[in-house]
């Protein structure tokens, strides 16, 4: 799959964004088996960035295609079905259903588009170390379980692009290269694009293209 | 492999609006009840009122005059019928044919002649053949014949019978009668000529002495000075009696009819605007009971948005999700109504057992009416609930 972004700018910010940035104003593509790495401090709008390429929000001007197809102009059952088969997500602010356990939170992904069998959940869970937190509610997890159990959520489908927004920001050092390996050995499997937007370079994402926005 | 809701059941947070829920369950509950009771009742009322007036031919029969008040009291004008009165009651949809009453011009005097001293000052009245009940071959005339046959009304038959003996005059069987020739006399302008009457037959629908329609025309352009075309009695051939549209038409118009042959009319009339109003007054507590049942929905939507807005995140098909969240509440629909339905057939079964004694005319099942009122409810539920929960999550995504 290919993902284009032609002279992307949100509503909010000012025109001379565009000159600043390497992502804001220009024209990108990505496609299968890119790493990309984008840079970007606090407030330079990686968050909207994700968002718009997932389309949870549309206030931005210019154009983001998939395959060719303006997204601005997809249904929202074609969204649904994107975001089932080919492009995955793992957001910052994480968003798992509270009064579900973790594990149930991961079923309600997995049974959407059942790529990978349940024992995958525990084998991934094992790899990132929550496999004991699995049977709790996710209310009661701490941040960086949470944290892992969206990674894990985000790698249960099939995709052809991955977003990711500040992944391992609740992790530390050695859970994150664990988390960051799991992601590019499940992203590798697919074939995968994976865009991964982060405060400074992360050192132990071998990343194809770099960008700071 | 099917996506299961099972597991997203428990994410619709009904929480504490379990009160609103009862309420628009009972509500709905009560609005259908009455909706298929009152249409049970109206289809009752239907098939007792059916029957109960004199028919031949699958036709009712009925005179009317205009009523005659003091205002229009002489003027004959106002209380004869016109053409325009005519032409306008034929277009009614429950008319099936009009005859105007045509009635003699001139004075007519009738006698017994020489075998019963008899002697009255009489009227004719001519009616088109086919609104006459008891019509023999022999009523007939051709220009020139001395003999008229004469349908006779019943009801004068018996009047004369009554009256018969204090004027000191024979009471007689309709068989002596219609062998009994009387003279009819015709007042002309300067003359008057006898004819030989005789009766024919009897008539229970027709209160009036009938003679062939061409003698009556052919007898007031001979006797009569002036050329009258409107009728002071018409005669209705009607598909129902009783049916309210033509009792309501003949009100409007000021018409009067024998109340006796409308009367069920009549009765039908107020059962049905009872039943009518009870079923409009139905029909509200459904529309109420279902706009409280869509706060309640939005309510639930509005409650479990994040758990909803997370799913469509996660890559749920809006549709998937609209068509599964409203067949939760489905079965209730079709419970709500099967019970209101079981409620009508046990009052069907009680009404036509303990209040009308099994009459024939009734059915102690529902009507496939109400079967078919109680599946269209339970549609215009499910749509109503599937479109709006359709719209409330579109907003969502």
């Amino acid at each position: 799959m290919k993902l284009e972004v032609k002279d992307l700018l949100p509503d909010y910010f000012e025109q001379e964004r565009k000159t600043t940035s390497e992502i804001w104003g220009k024209e990108l593509s990505f496609s299968n088996g890119d790493l990309v790495n984008i840079v970007a401090p606090s407030g330079t709008g990686k968050t909207s960035l994700t968002h718009f390429l997932y389309k949870m929000r549309e206030s931005y001007t210019g154009t983001i295609l998939y395959d060719g197809k303006n997204l601005k102009n997809c249904s929202k059952e074609d969204i649904a079905a994107l975001r089932k088969d080919h492009v995955s997500i793992i957001l910052q602010d994480m968003r798992l259903f509270e009064e579900q356990t973790l594990l149930e939170n991961l079923e309600i992904k997995r049974q959407l588009n059942p790529y990978h069998p349940q024992e995958r959940i525990i084998e991934m869970a094992r790899a990132l170390g929550i496999d004991h937190r699995l049977n709790a509610l996710a209310k009661n997890c701490s941040y960086g379980e949470q944290q892992r159990s969206v990674i894990i959520r985000a790698l249960l489908q099939p995709f052809d692009i991955l977003l990711m927004d500040e992944p391992v920001s609740h992790l530390d050092d050695s859970n994150s290269r664990k988390a960051i390996g799991l992601i590019l050995e499940e992203a590798f499997k697919r074939n995968a694009a994976v865009i991964f937007a982060e405060l400074e370079r992360a050192a132990y994402f071998p990343a194809t293209q770099l960008y700071h926005l | 492999m099917a996506v299961a809701f099972k597991p997203i059941k428990p994410l619709l947070q009904t929480g504490t609006s379990a009160y609103s829920r009862w309420f628009s369950y009972i509500g709905l509950g009560i609005g259908v009840l009455l909706l298929l009771c009152s249409v049970q009742m109206f289809i009752n009322i239907q098939h007792l009122l059916k029957e109960g007036s004199i028919r031949k031919d699958g036709f009712d029969f009925v005179s009317i005059t205009k009523n005659i008040t003091n205002e229009t009291m002489g003027q004959p004008e106002k209380n004869l019928f016109q053409p325009q009165d005519i032409e306008d009651i034929k277009k009614q949809p429950f008319i099936a044919g009009v005859s105007p009453l045509l009635a003699n011009d001139f004075r007519v005097q009738l006698s017994a002649g020489n075998i019963v001293p008899f002697s009255t000052d009489m009227f004719l009245e001519a009616l088109d053949n086919e609104f006459i009940d008891t019509l023999p071959s022999s009523f007939q005339w051709q220009e020139g014949e001395q003999n008229i046959p004469i349908i006779l009304s019943s009801d004068f038959f018996e009047i004369y019978n009554i009256f018969a003996p204090g004027q000191g005059l024979p009471q007689l069987s309709k068989e002596s009668a219609m062998g009994m020739p009387v003279v009819i006399t015709c007042f002309g302008r300067d003359n008057s000529v006898n004819f030989t009457g005789r009766i024919v037959a009897f008539s229970d629908r027709v209160n009036s002495v009938l003679v062939p329609k061409n003698f009556l025309e052919w007898a007031n352009r001979t006797f009569s000075n002036r050329n009258r075309q409107e009728a002071s009695r018409l005669f209705l051939k009607l598909k129902d009696v009783n049916d309210p549209q033509l009792i309501r038409y003949l009100d409007s118009k000021n018409y009067v009819v024998n109340k006796d042959k409308t009367l069920l009319g009549r009765n039908k009339m107020v059962l049905q605007g009872i039943f009518s109003g009870l079923g409009i007054f139905g029909l509200l507590v459904v529309v109420l009971a279902l706009m409280l049942f869509s706060f309640y929905l939005q309510l639930v939507i509005a409650r479990s948005r994040e758990s909803l807005e997370l799913l469509l995140t996660l890559g749920y098909s809006p549709k998937w999700l609209g068509k599964n969240v409203s067949n939760q509440f489905v079965p209730v629909y079709i419970f709500i109504v099967l019970t209101a339905l079981l409620f009508t057939q046990l009052m069907q079964w009680a009404f036509h057992k303990f209040v009308l004694f099994n009459r024939p005319e009734l059915s102690t099942a529902v009507s496939w009416m109400v079967l078919l009122l109680a599946v269209l409810l339970i549609l215009m539920a499910v749509v109503t609930n599937a479109r709006l929960v359709k719209k409330l999550l579109h907003q969502l995504g």
